[in-house]
Parts: structure tokens; sequence; C-alpha cells
């Protein structure tokens, strides 16, 4: 606890990290709002051709409210938000050497990098809760007496948003402790995150028609890929979506295996490098 | 004596340049011990190899004669070359968290921020304080709670005559308290004004290093000869200022403890009925090779 008190010391008067994660909220309504906008064009226009026209889609109802919100929350565009203010916390440390004087002040090393893991795992944990309080509250407002009845069986959404979260989180920490320097991890970060893995993807794909093999394990997919497709029927008649009843156990276990080894690595320089 | 610090043949090097090599020194409680150097003499590598910051190649050092640990880091008060705090944080809360690191509580704070002369600016930013300001919030960190040993890194260095003079008043005022501190400087000046103790550093080696009196003499250092050197000496040895002495080829070195002139010198050495072949005031010896070291590391 006495590391946590610390690290909340550096972070609650620190406006950025409030502008951020304020971003992050404001994306992730806009990003709603707006998709079930574009949805609901897309089956009007198709409801021209229809002589039964498909309904309209609502997001908020129990229990497609846990895996459509959750699926919003942990797109990339979205998700980077959260990884940059871990990046900017842990950087910051190197730029200001705030990280000295808390060597010189009496941290051990493993001290200050399993202080830097609260922090990831407490981020992690806070917009889970938020996001669930949120879903749980237009669940509420959206869901008639029969939806009410299944509120908690698409739960392991949530589940699986938390592992996303905490594990996309991991891969900043690893990136803001080997490059130290603010601009050039987020740049990284941003640029690996919403280009260079999905130009790996196309350059494995058009050749060898591997889709779900290789691009897989990448470790950014891989994380997005825990809760994959948002529920939403109308959009499932449209563009012949997969299902996804359920968070599977698996998919969580790739990205918490980068994460742990992006641990060990950041563990084992941190503690031989000179600061 | 009690040991504080002891270092053991410590070495680092970086590339093709060896930063310090088998260094070794000891402090003990209550010295002000400086050490002497240009820059890029080993100083500032020296210092963060004790401090955990730099790994050594080779070597160890004990702290309060254990293995160094978190918990003795704790019991020392630092100021590493640049003052490290959260720009956005205020000078209060920068020091609520280095008190929460030591495990102390926040009832030394204001006293610190006083002694530095920033308790009335202690809720603005970092940010908005001078260099001057900056340095001394780093002094009052490293003060928190008196510390066993206060370690300063060229704690000067970029401010005005203003600033340097505040801290150096600071740096005394707490060596009154007894203390023990290690100052690092390529200032001669200030290591004469400031330490009981030195050790000159070059290239990452230890040129000399004792009391500061003896290594850093200045005008109270006297060269003498006389047709019977031995008869001279024990007359010097005589005199109520009398600090030490030592002979080379012929030319007896006297140090005093007391500012002597060549002239009281020789009045009292002709009561003593001593006839001198030679008398010299042996002048900043040690600063001509000082300088000539730094000359050496500029060329």
């Amino acid at each position: 606890m006495k590391l946590l008190t610390i690290e909340l010391k550096k972070i609650l008067p620190y406006k950025t990290f409030w502008i951020i994660i304020g971003l992050y909220f404001l994306f992730l309504a806009l990003g709603i709002i707006m998709a079930e906008y574009i949805v609901n064009a897309m089956v009007d226009d198709v409801n021209k051709r229809l002589p039964i026209p498909l309904p309209h889609a609502v997001l908020f109802y129990f229990p497609d409210i846990w895996q459509n919100l959750t699926f919003f929350a942990g797109i990339r565009f979205v998700l980077i938000f959260p990884a940059i203010v871990i990046i900017i916390l842990i950087t910051n440390e190197f730029v200001n050497k705030t990280v000295r004087q808390n060597i010189v002040n009496g941290m051990s090393r493993t001290e200050f990098i399993v202080s830097k893991l609260q922090v990831v795992f407490l981020l992690a944990l806070v917009i889970t809760v938020i996001l669930l309080l949120v879903m749980f509250v237009l669940g509420i407002i959206h869901s008639d007496s029969q939806s009410m009845s299944m509120i908690f069986s698409g739960f392991s959404f949530v589940t699986g948003f938390f592992i996303q979260m905490l594990t996309y989180l991991c891969y900043a920490f690893f990136v803001a402790f080997i490059l130290r320097n603010t601009g050039l991890a987020i740049a990284l970060f941003t640029l690996y995150t919403i280009i260079i893995e999905p130009v790996i993807y196309f350059l494995l794909r058009a050749p060898f028609m591997w889709e779900n093999t290789v691009y897989t394990y990448l470790p950014v997919n891989a994380v997005i890929r825990i809760v994959e497709y948002p529920s939403i029927p109308a959009l499932k008649k449209l563009m012949n979506f997969q299902l996804q009843d359920s968070v599977s156990l698996l998919s969580c276990t790739i990205p918490l295996m980068y994460s742990a080894v992006m641990i060990g690595i950041v563990y084992w320089t941190f503690n031989r490098k000179d600061l | 004596m009690e040991t504080i610090l002891s270092i053991n043949n410590l070495s680092k090097r970086y590339g093709r340049i060896q930063a310090v090599n088998r260094l070794s020194l000891e402090v003990t409680k209550s010295q002000v011990f400086g050490i002497l150097g240009p820059n890029g003499s080993g100083k500032t590598t020296t210092l963060g190899m004790v401090l955990d910051l730099i790994r050594p190649d080779s070597g160890s050092f004990q702290w309060f004669g254990k293995e160094p640990s978190k918990e003795s880091r704790k019991r020392i008060g630092a100021v590493i070359e640049t003052p490290n705090f959260f720009p956005y944080l205020s000078a209060r809360r920068n020091l609520e968290i280095v008190a929460k690191v030591k495990n102390f509580d926040n009832s030394d704070i204001d006293r610190v921020l006083q002694l530095a002369g920033l308790y009335d600016r202690r809720n603005d930013k970092f940010k908005t304080y001078s260099f001057g300001m900056k340095q001394r919030l780093a002094l009052a960190s490293a003060l928190l709670n008196k510390p066993d040993i206060l370690i300063l890194d060229e704690p000067t260095n970029g401010l005005d005559p203003q600033g340097i003079a505040q801290i150096r008043r600071l740096i005394l005022q707490v060596a009154g308290e007894g203390i023990t501190i290690i100052l690092a400087s390529h200032l001669l000046d200030e290591v004469q004004k400031i330490c009981n103790h030195v050790a000159v550093l070059n290239k990452g080696n230890i040129l000399f290093s004792g009391d500061v009196k003896e290594v850093l003499a200045v005008s109270d250092c006297i060269e003498l000869a006389s047709k019977d050197n031995v008869r001279l000496k024990a007359a010097i040895e005589d005199h109520p200022a009398f600090h030490s002495i030592v002979e080379s080829e012929g030319i007896l070195l006297a140090v005093f403890s007391e500012d002597v002139r060549p002239g009281d010198i020789s009045e009292y050495l002709h009561e003593k009925n001593v006839t001198l072949s030679h008398l010299a005031e042996r002048k900043r010896t040690l600063e001509q090779h000082f300088l000539e070291l730094l000359k050496d590391n500029q060329s």
C-alpha cells in the first residue's frame, strides 16, 4: 500500500492524466453514439429493399450491452488513450530524473517496478469498474423485464475487457521502461498499434490467406481479439459477422503470456542498467 | 571513529574510458569530506555507484559498516547533479513523496522548507522556481529528518554568486550540527572553505587525500633550509603554531596551524640562534598543481 500511496501522490494532482482519461471516455461515448447512428442508417437503407424490415439496433439492453460497450471500449483507437497515460506516467520519471531520486531516497529497483505495475493494475481496474457502472445504468434504462432476467449472462465480456485493458497497459509499461523517452515511446507505440500491425496482417494475409493463424499471435491483435465483435443482431445479418458468445480463456492466455515476458524483460534490464 | 562509508577498489569503465579506477576511500563520522577533481575525473560516477544508480564493474562499498541496501540509503540525504522533482507538483507535495519513500511522516517538511528559505513559496509548483530555488529545494529534501550523512554533488554549479553564498551558508550550518558531509566539487576554493578532509581525483584515480590543511596548504606552508637542518627542525617544532614538517632534498616544508608570515619565522629563528640559508613562502602549490590538472584535462 505504501508504494501505491506514493504513486497516487504523483498521479492525482497531474492535469495531463485527467485530460487523457477524460478524452478516453469522451471518444468512447462519441464512438458508441456514432456506431448506433451508422448501423441504423445502414438498416434503414437495406429496409427499403426488404419486405420484412430489420429492427433498429439498440446497443444498450441486457445482456448485449456487456459485449457492445466492452467491444467499443477496446477498439484500437480508443484503447490507446489509457496506454498513453501509462507511457507518460513512467517516462516522466526518466525525463524528470525522479526515478534516480526515488532510488537514492531508499526505494529498491524492484519496488519501483512493482509500484508502476500497481498503477497499471489499478488503472485497468478503475476503467473497468467505471465502464461496468455505466453499462449497468444504461442497461437498466433500456431493458425490459425479459432481458433483465439475462442480466449476467454476458458478464464474461467484462472480465475479458479487464484482461484486455490490463495486458495492453502492460505493453505500454514495457515500451515506456525500454525507451525512457515520452515522445518516442508514444509515437512508436501508436504507430505499432494503428499502422505496423495492420500492415503486417495485410502482408501476411494477402499471399498466404493465413487469416486466423499468424496474425492472431501478434501482441496487439491478440489483445484486440479478446472481445472481437459487438453483438448487434442487425449487423450480423447485414455483414455476416461471426458470433462470439463469450470470452474464451484461450484468447486471454496469449496477451497474458506476452505481458509476463515483457515484465520479465523490464525486471531484468532495469536491475542491471545504470540510471 | 565510526566509519560511515568505506569504498574498496571500486571501478567503472565506459567504453574506452576508465571513469573510476580501483578507487578506495573511507569517510568517518563528522567529517566534511571533499572530493575534488576536474570535470570528468570520476566524482559523479563514484557517488552514483555508492548511491546504487550506477552498477560498478568491480569493487565494493559499505555504508555504516554494512552491505549497501535500500535501508542504508534511507539514512542518506543526497543532492545529485540536477534537482530532480515533479515539475507540476508544489515543493511541499514533492517533499511529501520524499518523506513517504523514506518512511518519515510529514512533520519535518516545514522545518526544512524554512531552512532553505522556501516556506513562503511551498505551495507553488516546482516548475515556477528559479534554478537557485530548485537547488535549495534539493538540499531541503536531502536534509529531511536529519540524515546521518549528506552527499552533495556540485551543489553550487550553475548558481549566481548570491545563490552560491546561500547554499554554502546552509552547508556550513549543517556541518556545524555535526552531520557528516561528502561534497564533490571542481572548485578548489569551495572545498577549502567547506571541507576538513579531501581526496583529489583525476581520471578516476585518487592523487592524494587527507586533511584539507595539509593537502591544500596555502600560505601557511613555508620552505626552510639551513646548514644544520636538525637544529632548524627542532626549533620549528618548538614554535607555538607548529603543525607538521617534512624534509625533502635538503629543504624543510613546515605547516603551521595558523597564519604565520615568513618574517615572523625569521625573527623567531634568529632568537633561537638559527641562521637560515633559504626561506620562502610556498604559495598554493597544490592549487597550481590542480590548475595544471585542469589544463591537461581540457587539452
